[in-house]
């Protein structure tokens, strides 16, 4: 594995990841709540993808739109349901309303497709080889998807009405609320934001490697991690984040840190040490909890007075 | 028994004092008053720990208070009640006042497991002063009341109960008398003497009422702006000129 | 299995879910902290009893203490750093710890007392149940029910006595995040927090022990975050900060659990869906009893004088 090739995995995983920590932190900021059901809601569109890709035989990409956008429709339905109930209910009450929401969703997702493995219907990858590294046409999709839903997401905050309400509930709820602009309203289309960018970012990774039930579950921890360390609240943050993690995921396994004790020679130290794969998750809860400790405000958050 | 020299607090651009100094004589009753955000409730903070200085020294009965947590401030002896009231809702009157003694021998896990009789003792002793104190407080038949379901001035009465209860040398009382009914003000005032003459307290009070300020205490120190403008007594701060103007000028200024 | 042999596992079940129940309603219920990895503790107490009992061929006793030790110093280790974080961020510490504690078991596999045990993701097996040879086949599983009881009156006996002493009153005073008026109190509250998680683990700790000795396997897909949820379900439906509704609460989901066992005699559907679909349930239940049962079936008692 060279070095360049660790650069391009970073990338492409910051892509699948960013899409995922941006609604994590645009709902957490307006409902201010973490969404432990956030990852879920991208299974469900992962898997609602696979019904139309694989059992209705529906092309790859208008699979993946409809099912982005039915999920995030799917995501206001919960909201009215559940969360609307819970505006000002204490935090840890809807945390674990969250958790329980995301237990019924995963199992609802595993009783009807099973725990096996399963692929969409994609063309064969035929990766470009050079020296240096390796990289499929699916993975250039991934990054260029990536940013194209970034900018995007850019534009919308910063060209239009909505994202401008946004803004403004964001710095400050109950002048926006008092200003007259409907925070229902805005709640609405950020659910819907959140979860279609989240239910690609799923997609994204159900493409590249597998889609399993348990898929939400195994990318929880890296994604709030990016959310946090970014600064719950700024989508740029949660971009940040995510490229960051990234790159300390793949950095943190290909880094020989025998050779650093050794200090280039200068002590005589020669066993390899490296960070075994199977530890890969660990890293990015290590850098949760230095984050945590460090700076919770993450890189780009605003400081909290007390 | 209380001095601040030249304490310096800000908070990002904004400077919320701005070198204040002032002294508080022990077995006294002293004012802090001035207008919106001029520096009352910041010094409060600093005082009891709340919020780190940034530059600046505070001495609490001659030794100077280091940058340590809250709670290590709270037991040298400094007592403070708070604006908003910080009552836990979901445990009663009683309960409350059970909190506040410090140093309980009961809130050693192992203590619980290995000396019993000593704390059903300790408890014992502090129930008799719970009764006397909610006696006072005229809170007595909302003992069994969760805190949460009290009015805003009752929870001001229960704030001054546990400064009754924790027995501090210095107190510091966050608008005392804010929401409370006027004729229960009259028993507060009376309390407060009482903490002076009696006990041998001292107080410093932040108060917006005037009224009270006359009446009890025996020095006033005016901040605006984060600085002392003027320092005296009663009568002499509601002649004084400075003062005047900060409260005029400042309250078309200020939010 | 025969319906006296089903109802005894059922009620050691209930035992052992009890005991994990009395100690996360002591961290969340009295003291707020929301602790979404208390699989940890229920994790390091099988695995280390596991270890003790079968690499260093100790007595049963001897594993469960250590189990409880581990667990108990792991709560401590990980609330020290952690403790006065907001809840939210709190939540997910804890539920990173426990799946990085899962995770290490997962990779380490190491060969337990040089027999056929094996560890990493094939689980260990042949943990020994204690006094096994003094009972029957038929009278054992009666012992190790006395077993789990004598534990789970002592768990409760002690946390009820926690919480209804001044440690358990100071709790009560920052539990809904609150910390400036105990701190001006003079309370650490730090210190109250990480004994508590101290506690509390060592006795998800021994839960796990009491587990792994029954079962005789372990595994690391035995302890998911599933686990979890499972037992803050049993602490939310029981009702919060009150002992006995942890042990209810228990009860309850443990009888809902496992009631679906004997519908799949009725309705025509796998196994392995089926037990998805109780998972779905118990993930409704929850939401359900968030939205109009916050206070569980027993509320929590009010202190009178």
């Amino acid at each position: 594995m060279t070095f360049t090739q660790v650069v391009i995995n970073s990338i492409v995983r910051a892509s699948e990841l960013a899409l995922l920590s941006l609604g994590l932190t645009i709902v957490y900021d307006i409902l201010r709540f973490a969404n432990f059901a956030h990852t879920e809601f991208a299974v469900v569109g992962v898997y609602l993808a696979l019904f139309l890709n694989i059992t209705l035989g529906l092309h790859i990409i208008p699979a993946v739109i409809f099912a982005s956008v039915a999920t995030g429709i799917f995501s206001i339905l919960v909201d009215r349901a559940v969360f609307k109930k819970m505006r000002n209910t204490s935090g840890i009450i809807i945390m674990v309303t969250s958790l329980g929401l995301a237990i019924a969703l995963r199992h609802t997702i595993s009783a009807i497709w099973g725990a096996d493995a399963q692929n969409y219907s994609i063309a064969l990858q035929r990766p470009i080889v050079t020296e240096y590294f390796r990289i499929t046409p699916l993975q250039i999709w991934i990054i260029l998807v990536g940013l194209a839903a970034m900018f995007v997401f850019h534009l919308l905050l910063h060209h239009t009405k909505l994202g401008k309400a946004m803004r403004a509930s964001s710095d400050n709820p109950e002048l926006a609320q008092a200003s007259g602009i409907a925070t229902e309203k805005i709640i609405t289309y950020v659910w819907f934001i959140a979860i279609t960018f989240a239910s690609l970012g799923g997609i994204l990774i159900g493409m590249e490697t597998y889609i399993l039930p348990y898929m939400g579950f195994a990318i929880i921890v890296p994604v709030f991690c990016a959310t946090i360390m970014g600064g719950i609240g700024n989508p740029y943050g949660a971009m940040l984040g995510a490229l960051v993690l990234s790159f300390a995921e793949n950095f943190g396994l290909y880094i020989n840190f025998g050779k650093i004790i050794n200090l280039g020679g200068v002590l005589d130290f020669s066993k390899d040490i490296f960070v075994p794969t199977g530890y890969k998750p660990a890293i990015s809860f290590v850098m949760l909890i230095l984050v945590l400790l460090i700076r919770p405000r993450g890189i780009l958050g605003r400081k909290k007075e007390s | 028994m209380l001095r601040l020299e030249n304490v310096h607090k800000s908070f990002g651009g904004i400077v919320a004092l701005h070198g204040v100094s002032f002294h508080v004589e022990p077995r006294s009753i002293t004012g802090l008053i001035g207008p919106n955000g001029s520096g009352k409730s910041t010094s409060f903070n600093v005082i009891s720990g709340f919020y780190s200085k940034d530059r600046g020294e505070i001495y609490f009965q001659g030794k100077k208070i280091e940058d340590i947590e809250p709670y290590k401030i709270a037991m040298t002896g400094i007592g403070r009640t708070f604006q908003i009231s910080e009552v836990p809702e979901k445990m009663t009157v009683v309960e409350n006042l059970l909190l506040a003694p410090k140093n309980q021998f009961g809130e050693g896990v192992l203590n619980v497991f290995l000396h019993p009789l000593k704390i059903k003792k300790e408890q014992d002793e502090h129930i008799k002063k719970v009764y006397e104190i909610l006696e006072l407080i005229q809170l007595y038949d909302l003992r069994n009341e969760y805190a949460g379901n009290l009015s805003g001035g009752q929870k001001k009465l229960l704030s001054l109960g546990t400064i009754l209860m924790s027995d501090p040398t210095l107190i510091l009382l966050d608008e005392p008398t804010a929401g409370v009914n006027p004729t229960l003000i009259k028993d507060l005032i009376v309390a407060i003497k009482n903490l002076r003459d009696e006990k041998g307290k001292t107080i410093l009070l932040v108060e917006h009422n005037m009224k009270v300020i006359s009446e009890i205490c025996d020095k006033v120190i005016v901040l605006d702006y984060g600085k002392k403008i003027a320092e005296g007594t009663p009568e002499e701060i509601q002649r004084n000129e400075k003062v005047l103007e900060a409260y005029l000028s400042g309250s078309s200024k200020r939010e | 299995m025969g319906l006296i042999n089903f109802l005894v596992y059922l009620a050691i079940m209930m035992g052992i879910y009890g005991i994990l129940s009395l100690s996360l309603n002591l961290q969340y219920g009295f003291a707020g902290l929301a602790n979404f990895g208390q699989v940890a503790f229920f994790c390091l107490g099988a695995y280390v009893s596991t270890i003790v009992v079968l690499t260093f061929d100790m007595p049963f006793i001897f594993g469960l203490l250590g189990g409880m030790t581990v667990a108990g110093v792991f709560g401590y280790v990980i609330a020290i750093p952690t403790a006065d974080l907001k809840e939210d961020y709190w939540a997910i510490v804890t539920l990173a710890a426990a799946e990085i504690v899962r995770i290490f078991f997962l990779n380490e596999d190491w060969v337990v007392g040089g027999g056929p045990y094996v560890g990493g993701s094939f689980g260990i097996g042949g943990i020994p149940q204690p006094l096994r040879a003094l009972f029957s086949a038929h009278t054992y599983p009666f012992f190790y029910l006395t077993i789990v009881l004598v534990c789970l009156l002592i768990t409760y006996t002690i946390i009820n006595k926690i919480t209804q002493s001044p440690f358990g009153r100071v709790l009560k005073s920052f539990r809904e995040g609150g910390d400036n008026l105990p701190q001006a109190m003079g309370k650490n509250v730090k210190k109250f927090r990480v004994k508590v998680m101290a506690i509390g683990g060592s006795f998800g700790g021994l839960a796990g022990c009491l587990w792994a000795h029954f079962h005789g396997f372990i595994s690391p897909d035995q302890f998911m975050p599933l686990e979890t949820f499972i037992v803050w379900a049993m602490v939310i439906v029981g009702g919060k900060a009150n002992n006995k509704g942890a042990i209810l609460g228990a009860v309850v989901i443990m009888i809902f659990y496992n009631s679906t066992r004997f519908l799949k005699d009725y309705i025509p559907v796998e196994a392995v869906t089926l037990a998805s679909l109780r998972m779905v349930a118990i993930g409704i239940l929850i939401v359900v009893a968030m939205l109009f049962m916050k206070e569980g079936f027993i509320k929590e008692k009010k202190v009178l004088y």
